[in-house]
């Protein structure tokens, strides 16, 4: 039986036995060439199938997955049983079929999952590398393409296709090393041989670093660093069901100037990204979302089943990750401001990369983690490599105080941001 | 078809059951079902892997089709690896207490719920507690004509508490999972402490950053023991040149006296009775007074590097096989707590674990505690908050001044390579000195 058929009968069995059913469906097949000690080592490839059901009664809702197709039986029996101990809550339906009015810009018409192409990217990874003289220690580069549809008894059917190519690359010379990383739908997108250079870069200005003192210093995040910290605290804070709990910093503060009036928060569905789709993990279609306009918080994120329990709608951000039921997420999240020509004209310390930011308090914002290939930077260039030390602070007051945006966006996950200077931040050194 | 040296297939086929509560409402309580299966095939060179859903292993024709496919990946591989040979053998799984596929569904959400309730102390505004569940059937064959096929099951859950006021909102956390049966009954003190942490964690201060005197609690310093030693120590960063640990076999890198030792036959939540390659597992003392003696090894890291003991393959369902941690322990020294806290005199004491990162190649890790005090003449002072403790694998083990005689095992899941597998850790309290902690606080 092919997927549609399965869901087809999924959604009819069920109807038969509960108010509304889901059926959210994934078939993907991946590649994976990892290189291993410099060299290509190992070749993978992945073939997944899942299906994911969810059923409506009395307000109930129940979940259930399944890898297996033989076990959509068991399956769908499995989400009845979970719907009757789930607390009934106020329910307005699955949503109804709606034209999808955005386009996304998710999957790659040319890009071919072959083992072939993905070694072809790792000899240009390693080229890349060669060009400084380091070891490399490990990398890859991974194609993937899948199929993804959602359906539900009021008739809506969506499919998408999605496309990934990543690469990655960690470089060591002595002991400093250098992680560098790029994925997107689209192929063309990814310079490998770029990433590989930099990589190696990383760790050969690394080494050799000079101590630093404990004090204040100014600051520049670069955006995998700041990506990385306001991951962990300011995605929870937007999530309207932690709002709604009183588990988000920012709840109650709607309307308020909550960071620097220069910074701006949204997520935009149909931008390119490796989150941009047309409807949501619920079916609900996307829309584009601002959170944060010039620094005032204008709204959170919210599913169908929080939007319908506190009154307030789905903004079309349901989210699902594994096999797991649908939770509230963002699509292709954009941090965005009036840029300065340079974050780091004035002399400061570029921090590329953090160790244990998810250690950070997500509820107060608070922090303190090791820095990675941090150097001093005098008119933009980083000139000095500093060896280690830690940075404490609070990510909340960061972002209400910021000493400017730099030029150079990129894509971190679902995150775009830039690197974000950041003035008399407290640094522990040794 | 192209070489084939060896082959082996894992499959696991489970059901992960969830129960999660939120502020007393039931979010979501169900099963879920999982068939995994992964093939590998050691060409004349390097691994090619294939993962799929659904695999028939008893089906020789489905075996020999998924090898050829899993041999031309390994084709285009470059890296030439060999296996060593290693012992072989299965332990017995401990037997269940209670086996919680005897309790119904029902019973385990009221159970929860009660563990939750007992977390909204007076002054706390939010709790949450979750109910996680996995029964695993895994079977594994290889072209060596070994066979093996076991089950395991853990039980456990978390419960978070979240106390706020005026606009300050501070969280306490627990947890527990065993391997070992059903895990929820009579738990309802790990909720309320979860809720009385959050509540004194209001008043608590952040530290003063800077370098001072560090005492570790047996849970922090668990995880201090997986981050500053655990990681460097596994065969493959080792082979890759990517652990500051490589080359160092024979070496003093830590005080007279410490032994580290990481064991996946001990009966604790990172137990496994064989690993993901069919090898036997055994107790591998990693530090053995204060000398670095062996690696963590899979067959193919063994033959490469040498030095140390295989039978720490292992994998996420659906996952290749990779060097893992299991069970990874300081043993007990002889100082006493009171003796510790004394001879600590001025500095901070870290209690319980937020979790940590380690960069094993530049030898630097960070973990964060969920709260401490400030120690004052040898004695508890004020409570602290938002600290963490850096520092790096080549000296810290030399800063290790006390080690306690009260070692305790605590459960969580670690990540490496996008695969999350069970493990605990655990020490003594540990006396550090020059210990680099993170605060913002004034």
């Amino acid at each position: 039986m092919n997927g549609e058929d399965l869901i087809e009968r999924i959604l009819r069995e069920g109807e038969r036995r509960a108010d509304e059913v889901e059926v959210f469906y994934a078939r993907g097949l991946s590649v994976a060439a990892e290189i291993k000690k410099g060299i290509l080592g190992n070749a993978e490839e992945s073939e997944a199938w899942s299906m994911a059901v969810r059923t409506v009664k009395d307000g109930r809702i129940g979940f259930s997955a399944t890898s297996d197709p033989d076990r959509w039986k068991e399956c769908l029996d499995a989400a009845l049983a979970s719907g009757r101990l789930a607390t009934p809550q106020q329910w307005g339906g699955f949503p109804k079929p709606a034209d999808l009015a955005g386009t996304p810009s998710a999957a790659d018409g040319d890009l071919v999952v072959a083992v072939e192409d993905a070694a072809r990217m790792v000899a240009e990874l390693l080229s890349g590398a060669a060009e400084h003289p380091v070891e490399v220690v490990g990398g890859s580069a991974d194609l993937a393409r899948s199929y993804l549809a959602i359906a539900n008894s009021s008739g809506v059917f969506y499919g998408m296709d999605r496309t990934v190519a990543a690469v990655s690359l960690e470089a060591i010379r002595e002991q400093s090393t250098g992680y560098e990383f790029d994925a997107s739908p689209f192929l063309a997108d990814i310079d490998a041989r770029s990433v590989g250079e930099q990589a190696a870069s990383l760790a050969a200005r690394s080494l050799g670093g000079s101590d630093l003192k404990t004090g204040r210093y100014d600051v520049v995040l670069s955006p995998i660093a700041a990506a990385s910290l306001i991951g962990q605290v300011l995605l929870p804070a937007l999530s309207g069901r932690n709002v709604k709990a009183g588990r988000s910093f920012l709840a109650d503060k709607v309307g308020e100037e909550v960071f620097d009036e220069r910074l701006s928060v949204y997520d935009d569905p149909f931008a390119p990204g490796l989150g941009s789709t047309a409807f949501d993990a619920e079916g609900v279609p996307t829309r584009r979302l601002v959170f944060v306009e010039q620094g005032v918080l204008r709204r959170f994120a919210y599913d169908l089943k929080t939007g319908y329990r506190y009154g307030e709608g789905s903004t079309g951000s349901a989210v699902r990750s594994g096999s797991e039921g649908p939770g509230i997420g963002v699509h292709n999240l954009f941090i965005d401001g009036p840029r300065v020509k340079e974050p780091g004209d004035e002399r400061a310390i570029w921090i590329h990369d953090v160790v244990g930011a998810h250690t950070a308090n997500p509820f107060s914002g608070d922090f303190s983690v090791e820095i990675s290939n941090p150097f001093w930077m005098e008119g933009g260039e980083p000139v000095e490599p500093i060896r280690t030390a830690m940075l404490s602070g609070n990510v909340f007051e960061m972002l209400a105080g910021i000493g400017g945006l730099g030029n150079d966006s990129r894509r971190v996950g679902r995150l775009t941001i830039p690197s974000i200077r950041l003035n008399n931040q407290q640094i522990i050194g040794k | 078809m192209a070489e084939v040296r060896y082959y082996d297939i894992r499959c696991v086929r489970g059901e992960i059951t969830l129960v999660d509560i939120d502020n007393g409402v039931v979010e979501s309580a169900g099963t879920s079902f999982f068939d995994k299966a992964v093939i590998r095939v050691l060409g004349s060179k390097g691994w090619g892997v294939l993962t799929r859903d659904h695999v028939d292993i008893d089906s020789k024709r489905e075996v020999e089709r998924l090898v050829e496919a899993a041999s031309r990946l390994a084709a285009v591989t470059e890296d030439h690896l060999d296996l060593a040979d290693a012992p072989r053998g299965v332990l017995p799984v401990p037997p269940l207490k209670e086996d919680p596929r005897d309790v119904d569904l029902e019973e385990k959400t009221r159970l929860l719920a009660g563990i939750e309730e007992a977390a909204r102390v007076a002054g706390v505004g939010n709790t949450r507690a979750r109910y996680t569940e996995g029964i695993d059937a895994v079977r594994f064959l290889d072209s060596s004509g070994n066979e093996y096929s076991y089950e395991a099951v853990r039980s456990g859950f978390s419960v978070v508490a979240i106390a706020s006021r005026n606009g300050v909102m501070q969280m306490g956390s627990e947890r527990d999972h065993i391997t070992t049966g059903f895990n929820l009954r009579n738990k309802q003190e790990f909720g309320r402490k979860a809720g009385e942490v959050a509540v004194s964690l209001l008043d608590a201060k952040i530290p003063k950053g800077g370098t001072k005197r560090a005492v570790l609690d047996p849970e922090l310093a668990g995880v201090f023991t997986h981050e500053a030693v655990g990681h460097a120590s596994e065969g493959d960063l080792v082979r890759e040149g990517a652990s500051v640990l490589g080359g160092k076999i024979g070496e003093r890198i830590g005080c007279a006296g410490l032994v580290i030792v990481d064991d996946p036959s001990l009966p604790e939540f990172g137990f496994i009775p064989v690993d993901a390659e069919g090898v036997a597992v055994e107790r591998t003392e990693i530090v053995r007074d204060g000398i670095l003696s062996s690696y963590l090894h899979n067959r193919e890291t063994l033959a490469a590097v040498g030095n140390g003991v295989p039978g720490h393959a292992r994998s996420e369902h659906g996952a290749p096989p990779i060097v893992r941690m299991s069970n990874t322990f300081i043993e007990n020294g002889d100082a006493a707590y009171d003796e510790i806290l004394e001879e600590c005199r001025d500095g901070i004491l870290l209690i319980g674990s937020r979790g940590g990162q380690v960069d094993p190649g530049r030898g630097v890790f960070q973990f964060n505690a969920e709260y401490g005090y400030l120690i004052e003449n040898g004695e508890k002072a004020g409570m602290v908050r938002d600290v963490s403790l850096s520092g790096e694998i080549l000296s810290t083990l030399h800063n290790i001044v006390l080690v306690g005689n009260d070692r305790k095992m605590s459960p969580g899941y670690c990540g490496k390579g996008g695969q999350s597998v069970p493990v605990s850790d655990g020490a003594p309290h540990l006396l550090l000195e020059n210990a680099t902690i993170g605060g913002r606080g004034e």
